[in-house]
């Protein structure tokens, strides 16, 4: 039972890291939280749906193809909603209520294109089960903890050793700076945004698949949980959101398991307004600058 | 007369008064610079305090209704503390998950009735046309019908509510503790560098902020005969959020406005209801992008003044 839980516990968490990286990568590069990133999900859930259901291809090529939607999505936001405010000296909510707006618009868009019904993906992946000593896993839970450690583990290497991760740091750590070193920050920006965005869209599509469900109002529970996550690993912390998640997922399926299964969506924010009291820097953040 | 007051547009009457008594309940908060995302949160704990008051304890309305203000005050007293302590951002997810919190919390007791919500709740005007008729006064004046008395009565109600809000915001301005929430608007640092205590005047503008959406969601409870947690869920929150950004967060005329404006709006754009939410959504970014300061600044108010002054002395 306690084993069998925790591995429900990591697969969703490992979704829940997912989505709160892609917070992160943003908060750290733009310093701003993007409220549409839960939209964002949810529009690459549905992407990767129609994918599968209508022109029939396997359910990898529409990850890939949820990622690249969204990512698009990701710039035009960016483009649209994010540069123009760049441009003048706004007060530090400004681009926040922006990104509400996006996110408000993004979920209506889905309702009236999509409709408000709850949709699943057609696979069989869920019906495929192994057991594996005291746990039973579906075919879906592995796949889902396969890509999504497997992206952690590529992106921490990627941001740590190669170019243009090391232009993505300088740029979290000062922008001016990385200017003036000759850094083309539009272009990280623009990178990160995509980056982000594409890492919401695929984990749109593996919590589709878990749940079997994909509805335009996902993304608002799910970019809820994912701000949880961002607060609870502290901001713009890399190694925070992803451990941050796991915790969240685990701390979740094991509310539903010992008993108040109705508070399941309260956990989150009881987890939140506790680290608020006592560690506000987050479990993992330093009180000062230092990101990623 | 019965085109002019004919009830549909009573009632339009009633919730433009009552959203923008929720405009003034944000313009608090956002007085000292600070962005609440908690208004639907507490105005859930006011509705229902006031609701469950009044039906299940039979309290009078007009105290069941300060009550419930109160009591949201009293939580927004607790979450704050902590949470004033942070920064903007901080601020806006803690609160915005406050909210969450509230809502499931809700759908859970046995008391609000979960997913259910509160229903028959006696609503506003009959209490006063009940109170009408027990001190012998007629349920009707000059030709007007019983009911458009009533609504008539509920809306003097509110506007009294509203004004006298709006002659304590002007006056409140004007006072040590204006000046003190205009300083940490500017500079939090340079305020708490002049001696201003920060976290007590943060605290004191969220408690406000807190009590008047809590009294605001206890009269919406007495209007509209029910409550269910859907009813003060995200979207409320960005609704009430709209109204200052559209209308303007420097006079508290701007949420006024911007309540007015986007509860009209709605109405007169029936046909294109399912798109609500893609306007209002593009009309934050738009505003964001154009005019983050809203339709009513200070700057307008002194253009215009300006203008209508010369135009006098000429």
């Amino acid at each position: 039972m306690f084993w069998q839980q925790l591995v429900n516990g990591l697969t969703l968490g490992s979704t829940y890291s997912l989505v709160a990286l892609g917070y992160t990568l943003i908060m750290g590069v733009l310093n701003i939280i993007n409220m549409a990133h839960g939209e964002i999900f949810m529009i690459g859930a549905f992407v990767g749906l129609y994918l599968v259901t209508y022109l029939k291809v396997n359910i990898f090529v529409a990850m890939a193809g949820a990622m690249v939607a969204s990512a698009l999505l990701g710039c035009l936001m960016e483009v649209l909603a994010l540069r123009p405010l760049r441009r003048k000296a706004v007060s530090h909510l400004a681009p926040l209520i922006s990104t509400i707006g996006v996110s408000i618009f993004l979920e209506s868009l889905a309702l009236n294109i999509f409709g408000p019904q709850s949709q699943a993906f057609p696979t069989e992946l869920a019906t495929v089960q192994m057991q594996l000593g005291p746990i039973r896993i579906t075919l879906v839970q592995i796949v889902i903890l396969g890509i999504s450690f497997g992206l952690m583990f590529v992106l921490r290497f990627w941001l740590a050793k190669t170019r243009v991760g090391k232009a993505i740091r300088t740029t979290a750590e000062n922008i001016e700076t990385a200017n003036l070193l000759g850094i083309n920050t539009n272009k990280i920006i623009f990178l990160t945004v995509a980056l982000a965005s594409g890492l919401g869209g695929i984990a749109g599509v593996l919590v589709g698949l878990s749940f079997n469900a994909v509805e335009p109002t996902m993304g608002l529970s799910m970019g809820l949980k994912g701000l949880a996550v961002l607060i609870l690993g502290g901001m713009g912390n890399i190694t925070g959101a992803m451990l941050g998640g796991l915790i969240l997922g685990i701390a979740e399926v094991f509310t539903v398991a010992y008993g108040a299964s109705s508070y399941r969506d309260a956990v989150a924010f009881g987890m939140i307004i506790l680290i608020l009291f006592i560690r506000p820097q987050g479990l993992f953040g330093k009180r000062q600058g230092g990101r990623f | 007369m019965d085109i002019i007051l004919n009830q549909y547009y009573l009632q339009i009457a009633v919730f433009v008064l009552v959203n923008a008594i929720l405009g003034v309940s944000i313009y608090m908060t956002l007085s000292t610079g600070q962005l609440s995302l908690g208004n639907a949160g507490f105005m859930s704990i006011g509705a229902y305090t006031c609701a469950i008051l009044t039906v299940k304890a039979g309290f009078p309305v007009y105290l069941a209704i300060p009550i419930g203000g109160i009591a949201a005050s009293f939580i927004s007293v607790i979450i704050g503390f902590p949470a004033l302590r942070l920064t903007g951002i901080y601020l806006a997810i803690a609160t915005l998950g406050f909210g969450e919190v509230v809502r499931v919390i809700v759908l859970n007791l046995k008391v609000t009735n979960g997913a259910l919500g509160i229903s028959g709740i006696p609503t506003l005007g009959t209490k006063i046309s009940k109170m009408m008729s027990s001190l012998g006064l007629p349920q009707s004046f000059g030709g007007l019908s019983a009911q458009q008395t009533s609504t008539l009565l509920v809306l003097l109600v509110l506007l009294l509510t509203l004004a006298f809000l709006v002659f304590f915001c002007t006056r409140l301005n004007r006072s040590r503790v204006g000046r003190a929430f205009a300083a940490i608007k500017a500079d939090e640092s340079a305020a708490e560098a002049m001696g201003i205590n920060t976290t007590f005047y943060k605290l004191l503008a969220f408690a406000l902020g807190a009590l008047i959406a809590g009294i605001a969601g206890g009269l919406s409870a007495h209007l509209t005969f029910f409550i269910g947690p859907k009813d003060f869920a995200y979207h409320r929150t960005v609704e009430i959020l709209l109204y200052a950004v559209l209308g303007g967060s420097d006079l508290v005329v701007g949420p006024i406005i911007g309540a007015l404006l986007l509860t009209l709006l709605p109405e007169l754009l029936r046909s294109a209801s399912n798109y609500r939410l893609m306007i209002y959504g593009a009309l934050l970014v738009t505003m964001m992008a154009f005019r983050p300061q809203g339709l009513i600044s200070e700057e307008t108010v002194r253009y215009w003044k300006g203008k209508l002054g010369r135009r006098r002395n000429q």
